[in-house]
């Protein structure tokens, strides 16, 4: 029985590293059809819903109540189907560890690379990579199909620095381009909250190793959690607030200082991306840490 | 060459492996023989550095495996055979593990092809039998060519044709030289397979030696006579100071003389030999008398129900 015909490269040199495993982890990823499924929700949900939600705002711009139109943000409202996407990018993002762990695949995967920080990276780099080329589709081309919604209601761009008053007065609904100011950076920071979402939702799986257990927190988070905040003495909770993950991803894709309802509930946007990169990199660290601790 | 020393392991208060050193030798099969739930598979599993030992080491030709620096490529070991998400192909599965240690793309379906999977190589693995599944894993663990090889409970789930293609595979991997570490709770499986034998038993060592001299230490000679006049020739041989136990039929199982005395006692006697057999104890049965005391959970035959 003849068992290698094949020329193998000199296993004197080099060792296992990151370039082969995420070349592996990239194979793997996208060799599953829930992967497909998982990235196609989130783009369709994120522009669907955008789109949605957009129409049915400016269909009644007319008769939308003063609050509605000092919050109305043209940008953050085109970025709304994050309320789905956000949650399939967790899915994603937890399910390509955690089906390792309930297949046993995790033994295979770790009797291939000696180096277990070996394979937390090349997740983390295939997920994030992936997350945010597709956040970004999704981000920009919710934008534009918003943008042409707005316009074709009678939308009209209101002057920069307009205040308040002139957008809840305004007859028409207001719409931007992608060159009006602070306009392409939400756009782009839109993409940026997903991506950062699927590390912290990766460091989750690598934590709690069962899927519903690492999805159940990762919707906890995100949803359960301002709620419950609701219920703390105000003082509390507004000093909580901007930390929540879901506000942070609202303070990357506002861009209008008009809209009060927003002051002093929200970081700016920098902040925003620095707090919520500091939660996904002290879930990813977590996950490290018991990776390398605990039995496959 | 696999070196474990001092091997232990808890899992919580329960002792899995508990104080284990042997050596597996290069270029011959060694089976690693125990009960079910005797610390084999965590053995492998601290071996292959899934599992981390409370004390002792385990080395991989002379290294821990964390210090392989192609893990693939120097020692491949199937640990359990359904490891495969079910919604991945065989040759997605296999091409993922050779690209994390450089491994050409052609061996991907030289290996499906010495396995026989090749047919179904596109098919998702959650569609396979047990047995398909378990010749995945035998491939993923030839992927890197190695000269290390472990096989937890390799024939497993395989039909009699699947088994002898995985006993004809280990020895034909044997005779290239390399080491061979096989585990299984079937004794008369290794006889057939394997030449070299560690036995455990509740985590701990029971034997560290060859099939046959396992065989040979812990077996008593038996012959089985069958003769004209049973009760007199149990006399004769007693008095040669021979151990006979008379059984139903009539015939003796003696010990302790061999059969050229008994024969030679018989004639001298006048009693005519109808049989004089030699008996060999099997594998099985040394195996399961020395692990008698170390199985953790016996079943029973005659379940009594009690109201």
């Amino acid at each position: 029985m003849t068992v290698t015909n094949t020329q193998m490269p000199s296993t004197d040199r080099g060792h296992v590293g990151l370039a082969g495993v995420t070349r592996s982890e990239w194979t793997k990823f996208r060799s599953v059809r829930s992967t497909w499924i998982c990235l196609f929700i989130i783009v369709l949900a994120g522009i669907g819903l955008s789109v949605l939600l957009t129409f049915i705002q400016a269909a009644r711009w007319s008769q939308s109540s003063l609050q509605e139109r000092a919050t109305f943000d043209p940008v953050a409202f085109s970025q709304s189907g994050h309320f789905i996407s956000q949650l399939v990018v967790g899915i994603l993002g937890a399910m390509i560890i955690t089906s390792e762990y309930s297949t046993g695949l995790i033994r295979t995967t770790l009797a291939t690379v000696p180096k277990r920080f070996t394979v937390l990276a090349a997740k983390k780099i295939v997920i994030a990579v992936v997350i945010l080329v597709v956040g970004e589709v999704t981000a920009f081309a919710s934008f534009f199909a918003a943008q042409i919604i707005l316009t074709a209601h009678g939308g009209t761009q209101l002057p920069a620095g307009a205040s308040i008053v002139t957008q809840v007065k305004s007859a028409s609904i207001p719409v931007v381009t992608i060159m009006s100011p602070g306009v392409l950076q939400a756009v782009v920071l839109s993409g940026a909250y997903l991506a950062l979402l699927s590390i912290l939702a990766l460091g989750l799986g690598f934590i709690i190793r069962s899927t519903a257990g690492a999805i159940s927190i990762f919707v906890g988070i995100l949803l359960v959690l301002p709620i419950i905040l609701n219920f703390f003495p105000s003082g509390f909770k507004n000093s909580v607030e901007p930390y929540m993950p879901s506000n942070l991803g609202i303070a990357m894709v506002v861009t209008t200082t008009r809209t009060t309802d927003w002051a002093g509930v929200l970081f700016t946007p920098w902040v925003a991306v620095l707090v919520l990169a500091l939660y996904a990199a002290v879930f990813l660290l977590a996950g490290l840490w018991f990776l390398q601790r605990r039995d496959a | 060459m696999i070196d474990v020393k001092n091997l232990s392991k808890s899992y919580g208060k329960t002792r899995a492996v508990h104080d284990l050193s042997f050596t597996v030798e290069t270029g011959v099969i060694t089976g690693f023989l125990g009960p079910n739930g005797s610390g084999k598979s965590t053995t492998m599993r601290m071996i292959m550095g899934l599992d981390r030992p409370n004390r002792g080491t385990a080395t991989i030709n002379g290294k821990p495996f964390h210090e392989i620096k192609w893990p693939l490529r120097e020692v491949g070991a199937l640990l359990e055979a359904k490891a495969i998400h079910p919604g991945r192909s065989a040759r997605s599965h296999l091409t993922s593990l050779a690209q994390t240690n450089a491994i050409p793309k052609a061996r991907v379906d030289e290996v499906l092809d010495l396995v026989g999977l090749t047919q179904v190589a596109n098919r998702k693995a959650g569609k396979f039998s047990l047995g398909m599944n378990q010749r995945l894993g035998i491939a993923s663990a030839l992927l890197g060519d190695p000269a290390v090889l472990l096989f937890d409970e390799p024939i497993n789930g395989l039909d009699p044709e699947g088994i002898r293609w995985v006993r004809e595979l280990l020895q034909s991997l044997a005779r290239d030289g390399r080491t061979i570490f096989v585990s299984s709770h079937l004794m008369s499986e290794m006889a057939l397979t394997a030449t070299d034998l560690v036995v455990i038993g509740r985590g701990e060592l029971i034997a560290d030696t060859t099939v046959n001299n396992f065989i040979d230490s812990n077996t008593v000679a038996t012959v089985l006579v069958r003769s004209s006049d049973s009760s007199r020739l149990n006399q004769v041989l007693a008095g040669l100071g021979g151990s006979i136990t008379t059984q139903d039929d009539g015939s003796l199982l003696v010990t302790k003389i061999d059969g050229t005395q008994i024969g030679n006692a018989a004639l001298s006697s006048g009693i005519a030999i109808h049989e004089l057999s030699p008996q060999q104890a099997s594998l099985e049965e040394v195996f399961m008398e020395l692990t008698a005391d170390s199985v953790d959970f016996h079943g029973t035959t005659n379940a009594k129900v009690t109201s």
